[in-house]
């Protein structure tokens, strides 16, 4: 279980915060929806330690994340900077840190082959060689094959084409343990209809809703009374309500930065 | 041990960069050593053994200065992954910095072997006879010394880049080593007096020479014909100088090491 109580992050000193009092417990699978630049990666990195925490804190099974060191099974991502201890060939790298994790080697290559990339082509090329979407395969690939408890996966759809995707959603229902997904998609809600999910915008994450309930939630640019969240987009209250009647669509949406469009009153 | 200690050794020493700085570039200042600024040197072998122990001790100090800008820049780019795996695999900080220290000294052995082979090899090409340390587990001992100071050392400049955050300061940091280096190697035409023990570098030239030839060296001014009354260090005290800046160096790198959080490679790239 990761656990972050009133978290802020700023990337430099005097800089504005990039998440601005994050609170949320991760449990079994969640989803975090949310447009561009609204602090989902910056959420990932905090809780890899990756980043500076300004104030507040992360819990992963109740212990800070300050005072996690060589603790293995514990947090894995797709961050495509933590692969790149050495620069090898991707093959190597795959035999380094499933021995570092402890994990399993075949499981990695049997995702990656899943999704048409061989043994020997990673034999040939180092992580930095592969394209956007094979070094986002293989990051997350390995992220599985880690063993462990916790997974953050940074945009693991992205440039995956349609078949791929639905070969990576099968995946991600599979593992066993606390699965993080981000995105700004929203066409994979209804292939995670168990999954808890998460909006984030500007920093701020509001949740946590079943996706059933997000699959027919609807966009309102007044506060309603019965919302299942209220939202603030550019100072502007946007509420998401259940069921149907007046609102868009969220699912609509092809992705949530279209979210700005509709505080901002534009069509979409 | 895990495998990074053997993965790491085989990157540094397979680095494109590090072949040509460490080895190819310095091979060619042996010849140069050996054959150009060699010429008046007389084919004695009292004579060619002191010039040889200077060559030897100031083209390993250059040698091992280049692959420290090297080391640093490859922990540099590893930056963020150290963060990660030293919290979530089983490679703890203190583990992390064995095996790359450890790692990071084949290579520098390694490199340190091909110049002695080869200066060796080259200086009998050249005046017609082998010349052997003087004292071998010395000379063992000295590099071995200087290549801990000189891991220690690049470690601590990356630790300083990715702590304050600044990767666009890292051109100029990571080239200290070589900077610091050549300011030694200026100890051929001048003598730095005391300086000799507070400069790492110059105990590393210091100490390798009186291993190899037997004899301490001039704190300075090594290519002067007037080889009489000049100050000649004490090994000890240069011997003490380099493991007390190593030791200052490790403990400050295991302080520092805590401290990163690392610099995202596009960061460095945009820098």
């Amino acid at each position: 279980m990761i656990v972050c109580q009133n978290l802020y992050v700023t990337y430099r000193w005097r800089q504005e915060p990039v998440l601005k009092g994050v609170n949320g417990t991760f449990r079994g699978k969640s989803l975090i929806l949310g447009p561009n630049g609204s602090g989902k990666t910056t959420l990932f990195r905090a809780i890899c330690g990756l980043t500076n925490i300004k104030s507040g804190k992360i819990l992963i099974d109740e212990k800070p994340i300050e005072e996690i060191y060589a603790t293995k099974g514990v947090v894995s991502a797709n961050f495509q900077d933590i692969y790149t201890l050495i620069d090898a060939k991707a093959f190597d790298l795959i035999r380094l840190y499933t021995d570092l994790a402890e994990g399993d080697p075949q499981l990695a290559l049997k995702i990656i082959e899943d999704f048409g990339i061989t043994a020997d082509f990673l034999k040939k090329r180092k992580l930095s060689e592969l394209s956007s979407g094979q070094a986002k395969i293989f990051c997350t690939a390995l992220a599985l094959a880690m063993k462990a408890r916790h997974v953050l996966l940074d945009e693991p759809f992205e440039e995956l084409d349609p078949a791929r995707k639905g070969r990576m959603v099968n995946y991600l229902n599979e593992y066993e343990g606390v699965v993080l997904i981000n995105t700004h998609e929203t066409w994979l809600l209804k292939n995670l209809q168990d999954w808890e999910a998460f909006l984030m915008f500007e920093g701020i994450l509001y949740g946590p809703l079943t996706v059933k309930d997000l699959l027919n939630a609807r966009i309102s640019m007044a506060e309603e009374p019965d919302s299942l969240l209220r939202l603030s987009l550019s100072g502007k209250t946007v509420s998401i309500i259940k069921g149907k009647g007046k609102g868009k669509l969220l699912t609509s949406l092809e992705n949530l930065d279209k979210m700005y469009e509709i505080a901002e009153g534009l069509k979409t | 041990m895990t495998k990074y200690l053997w993965m790491n050794a085989k990157h540094l020493l397979t680095n494109p960069y590090l072949i040509f700085w460490s080895i190819l570039f310095i091979e060619f200042w042996v010849f140069m050593w050996a054959y150009v600024f060699g010429a008046y040197i007389p084919p004695i072998e009292e004579a060619v053994r002191l010039y040889m122990a200077s060559a030897y001790g100031n083209l390993l100090m250059l040698s091992l200065s280049g692959a420290a800008v090297t080391i640093a820049s490859t922990l540099l780019y590893g930056s963020k992954s150290i963060r990660y795996v030293t919290k979530y695999t089983r490679l703890s900080p203190a583990r992390f910095l064995i095996e790359n220290f450890a790692s990071a000294l084949i290579v520098l052995l390694t490199i340190s072997s091909v110049m002695f082979l080869s200066v060796i090899g080259v200086f009998h090409s050249k005046f017609g006879f082998t010349i052997l340390p003087a004292n071998a587990v010395g000379l063992v001992f000295s590099i071995f010394l200087g290549a801990v100071f000189i891991y220690a050392l690049a470690f601590f400049l990356n630790s300083i880049v990715v702590v304050l955050r600044s990767p666009k300061s890292s051109s100029f940091i990571f080239f200290l080593p070589l900077i610091f280096a050549f300011t030694a190697y200026a100890a051929l035409w001048v003598d730095f007096g005391n300086l000799a023990y507070v400069s790492p570098f110059n105990c590393i030239v210091s100490t390798c020479y009186y291993y190899l030839s037997g004899k301490a060296p001039p704190t300075g001014n090594l290519t002067s014909m007037a080889q009489n009354n000049r100050p000649l260090v004490d090994v000890n005290i240069a011997l003490a100088s380099l493991l007390a800046w190593s030791i200052i160096l490790m403990v400050l790198d295991t302080l520092l090491l805590r401290k990163m959080r690392g610099i995202s490679i596009e960061e460095i790239r945009t820098a």
